[in-house]
């Protein structure tokens, strides 16, 4: 499993590099694939940083490129940054560990249903957002997406305050 | 069992709003649509509850074994419900180890179906052991929630200790009046032939020494020694021990007992324990099966206890300790109180050797080699020289034994005849 999320990691890294092969950006995605490598071994927040550095990467790439957004692309890398996320915490738990028969199979399925669902989910999402700012011009628009994002992180975060926080680990 | 966001889930998020602060400082759609999927995945958590119904067992492949051998433990998990993802993890006591296979695993379970989890350990140490908690974890899929519970599945195991290879074992100074395997001075039934005298009547026709009946013109019979039994008791020295775990003094004491019982028992002799920790604990001499499961009883339970108590050897009973008996005290000498009860027993007149296993080998190979330690252990060994010596002079036969060397090498020369005569 830590394979796949080393295949994952070099992907994130890999696309902002495909839109932009600048010096800037390779040098901020070497970075961000030690820490990712880093993190699939050690621990989860060292892998954490890694993405970080790898958003920071293609935002670098997406600055200087210009043009129009690339909606698939960026709900590719999103889908990466879930599974990346998800496979190296799996791997991190199957290792050293007995694995049942049948687990890997049914993780795997899992992971490629959720893959499928989401990119189409998140693909639908900005194509109606595309229509919507296409037909309604609002002035103001920085000030009501950073509204937006901030309604959407307090929204998270009353959710996920809803459950129990988790024990440091 | 309450359900808990993981970590997993606070990373997601710390992405997530990461890529939406930087959508908006950029002013960059195509960053707000990338982290669409990790929030789109935050959806997921709740959606799982967590299942109860999932049932644990757990068999040995031998419930009672020796140090140093290996059992397999098989954990089967069954559940009535699907469960997405559970992990079980059984925490190994320190006398324990893993030798093949993993004591943590993760498994999805069907409804109905069970699965098998196999793991191998070597028994270190001699103990009973407890394996009765398993740790479960229960996940949902993406890992984003998980639930804690542990389980009691009882499984006891016995390591009783490993008996040292030893074929000759001190010889007893005195007999007892049952069948035995020792060739007794006294004359009457037995194999070894012993005095020729003249025949009188009710003496048997075999009995008839035909070669000297001949030659003297007279009937003769052989007499035959009797083959007697003795009691043996072992005197174990719990008060103390030293070095690390599992070669300490008191390990290679109890496996120089278990070698012992189990020689002279196989000899038919009577054996019983004294275990010294202070008060007495003991188990009276006997013979048989039954004695050898006694004893080893005993000694997987013998282990260092602090106490002030000190008590006195005339409070052991005398069918616990008979006044016939071979006493084998097996002590590192490291307590005084030990060597008063074994100078109390040499004046009562027992029969008595002390079998030292060395605690200085055993320490340094606990410690960090230096010179300082060097004339430590130096000192040390003069020092129970000199302990040595003060108990020989009181007629009492003392042999020191490094537990690396094998035990017969130690024991093997120690017929009662040379007994005074052996010096460490």
């Amino acid at each position: 499993m830590r394979r796949l999320a080393a295949v994952l990691s070099v992907v994130l890294v890999g696309y902002p590099l495909l839109i932009v092969p600048s010096t800037a950006v390779l040098a901020l995605g070497a970075a961000a694939m030690v820490l990712c490598v880093l993190g699939i071994l050690v621990a989860t927040p060292v892998l954490v940083g890694g993405m970080v550095l790898a958003l920071g990467e293609y935002t670098l790439a997406l600055w200087l490129a210009g043009g129009p957004p690339r909606l698939a692309g960026a709900v590719l890398l999103g889908v990466v940054l879930v599974l990346l996320l998800e496979t190296a915490d799996f791997g991190r738990r199957a290792h050293r560990a007995t694995i049942g028969p049948g687990l890997l199979v049914a993780q795997v399925r899992s992971w490629a249903v959720f893959a499928a669902l989401t990119g189409t989910g998140a693909l639908a999402a900005s194509a109606g957002a595309s229509v919507a700012g296409a037909a309604v011009r609002l002035p103001w628009a920085p000030a009501v997406a950073a509204a937006g994002v901030a309604v959407t992180l307090v929204a998270v975060a009353l959710a996920l305050a809803a459950h129990r926080l988790p024990p440091p680990d | 069992m309450n359900v808990r966001l993981t970590p997993l889930a606070l990373s997601v998020v710390t992405v997530g709003a990461w890529g939406l602060v930087l959508g908006v400082l950029s002013g960059r759609a195509a960053l707000v649509v990338s982290v669409l999927p990790l929030l789109l995945g935050l959806l997921r958590i709740g959606r799982t509850g967590a299942s109860h119904a999932w049932s644990l067992s757990r068999s040995l492949s031998a419930p009672r074994v020796f140090e140093g051998e290996r059992v397999t433990v098989t954990v089967a998990v069954s559940a009535d419900e699907p469960v997405a993802l559970l992990e079980l993890f059984e925490p190994l006591p320190p006398t324990l180890r893993l030798v093949s296979g993993h004591n943590r695993g993760l498994f999805t379970l069907r409804p109905g179906r069970s699965v098998e989890w196999r793991y191998e350990v070597e028994c270190v140490r001699r103990g009973r052991v407890s394996l009765g908690t398993v740790h479960a974890r229960l996940w949902d899929r993406a890992g984003l929630e998980a639930a804690e519970t542990t389980v009691r599945v009882p499984g006891h195991l016995r390591v009783y200790p490993r008996p040292l290879p030893l074929r000759r074992l001190p010889g007893p100074r005195r007999m007892q009046a049952f069948v035995g395997n020792y060739v007794a001075p006294s004359l009457g039934e037995g194999l070894e032939p012993g005095d020729i005298r003249a025949y009188v009547p009710g003496d048997r026709v075999r009995h008839v020494n035909w070669r000297a009946s001949l030659r003297f013109r007279q009937l003769f019979v052989t007499q035959y020694h009797q083959e007697r039994n003795a009691d043996v008791v072992l005197m174990l020295d719990t008060l103390t021990e030293a070095g690390a775990a599992p070669s300490t003094t008191l390990d290679a004491s109890i496996r120089a007992a278990a070698a012992l019982v189990t020689g002279y028992l196989a000899r038919k002799d009577r054996v019983g324990l004294i275990e010294y920790c202070g008060p007495f604990r003991w188990v009276r001499p006997s013979a048989g099966r039954a004695q050898h499961e006694r004893l080893f009883e005993a000694l997987l339970r013998a282990d260092v206890m602090f106490s002030y108590v000190t008590q006195d050897v005339a409070l052991v009973p005398p069918r616990v300790l008979p006044p016939q008996a071979l006493v084998i005290a097996i002590s590192p000498l490291i307590d005084p109180r030990f060597e008063k009860a074994l100078v109390d027993l040499a004046a009562r007149g027992f029969d008595l050797v002390v079998l030292s296993p060395s605690p200085i080998p055993l320490v340094r190979r606990a410690m960090r080699p230096s010179a300082r330690a060097d004339v430590a252990c130096r000192l040390w060994a003069l020092e129970r020289r000199a302990r040595a010596d003060a108990l020989q002079r009181l007629g009492i036969t003392v042999v020191d034994w490094d537990p690396a060397e094998p035990l017969e090498a130690v024991l093997g020369g120690l017929s009662p005849s040379r007994r005074r005569g052996v010096a460490r």
